[in-house]
């Protein structure tokens, strides 16, 4: 059985001159820098574009990758700053969820759940509702903490912030995200009602 | 003073010493308000915890790679500096000094019996225009260097905190 090799081999691997191994980076990699790319862009085109351009980006600077830090966290620092440099440049409004375009971009990601059953289908509207109406930072913290399996410090490292603000930060946004849930599914009964 | 939600996610993010561990666990068993918190903000931990990640187009990586084609293939900066090098230089300096100062001696007129300092040619025949502007430049490499070397120095103690 063949063992499966380490980010720092396949990058290393590329330093040396075989570029299409980077291709195993990517395919490793790009469903959460996707996912962290949604939370700022809110479409999947933009979101799809942020995080190819991230990809192009982290190739370039391979070279000045320090070996003895993690590669996500490089990787994610990336995503952050380039899905910032995309924010401003579109300069959308990244508070709320309640107009017409944003509601339709997220009924086209739930459906891409609807195979796995209604119950965790439904689970997945609401939260991606809720998500959705928090801020790119407070959404980017919540995903990185729960999907990307980064320390507090790491996510400080990835968003150039002290440790201590990001403890602050994320528990606000699990109470934002809380509230935004109870909001939702309030609404759910009333409807069911 | 800590809320009783952050309280309860410290405990639920397992961010607390085994001491207030038992000390919370003892109080969602024992007071309603924190077992009613514990509850609801657990809800909310599974419910995060169990978001699914969004998947880019089929093309994605195609498309990554397609552009990757165009760049320049990446190499390490980090070269690995060989020491015989370092050596090497070291010694042509040391080398150098210590001939200069062989020759030196040699060419001046010591005699042991009078135990008088070497009369040594060290007239450069400079002026005093040219030398008053080699030291003033002279001085201020050396001060810009400082201030370098002071930047840095200030830089790394404030990144090591």
């Amino acid at each position: 059985m063949q063992l499966k090799e380490t980010d720092l081999e396949l990058i290393a691997s590329v330093l040396k001159g075989n570029t299409a191994v980077y291709t195993e980076l990517v395919k490793r990699h790009q469903r959460f820098v996707f996912t962290l790319a949604l939370r700022f862009a809110k479409n999947r085109e933009d979101a799809e574009e942020i995080a190819q351009d991230c990809f192009v980006k982290a190739y370039r600077a391979l070279g000045t990758f320090k070996q003895g830090s993690k590669f996500t966290t490089w990787l994610y620092t990336i995503t952050y700053t380039t899905a910032m440099t995309f924010l401003r440049k579109k300069r959308l409004q990244t508070d709320s969820l309640d107009n017409d375009e944003n509601t339709i971009q997220l009924e086209n990601q739930i459906s891409d759940y609807n195979a796995n059953g209604i119950e965790k289908t439904s689970a997945h509207v609401f939260l991606y509702q809720a998500i959705g109406q928090l801020s790119p930072d407070d959404a980017t913290i919540i995903t990185l903490f729960y999907k990307g399996e980064q320390s507090l410090e790491e996510i400080a490292q990835t968003l150039n912030m002290e440790a201590s603000t990001i403890k602050v930060k994320l528990h606000r946004a699990r109470t934002r995200l809380k509230e935004k849930l109870q909001h939702l599914l309030k609404d759910e009964v009333k409807e069911l009602i | 003073m800590k809320t009783i939600e952050e309280e309860i996610w410290a405990y639920i993010d397992d961010a607390c010493t085994p001491a207030e561990r038992l000390e919370i666990e003892a109080k969602i068993a024992s007071d309603p308000e924190y077992h009613s918190v514990h509850a609801e903000l657990m809800q909310v931990h599974q419910m995060i915890s169990g978001q699914e990640l969004d998947e880019p187009s089929m093309s994605f990586t195609r498309n990554v790679m397609e552009q990757v084609k165009l760049e320049i293939p990446p190499v390490a900066l980090q070269t690995k500096v060989d020491n015989r090098i370092i050596y090497s230089i070291a010694a042509f300096f040391v080398l150098s000094i210590l001939a200069v100062f062989v020759y030196a001696i040699a060419n001046s007129n010591l005699t042991m019996s009078q135990f008088k300092l070497p009369a040594m040619n060290l007239d450069l025949a400079l002026s005093p225009e040219t030398t008053s502007f080699s030291i003033k430049a002279f001085l201020f490499v050396d001060l810009a260097l400082a201030l370098v070397y002071f930047d840095s120095f200030l830089r790394k103690k404030l990144s090591s905190k």
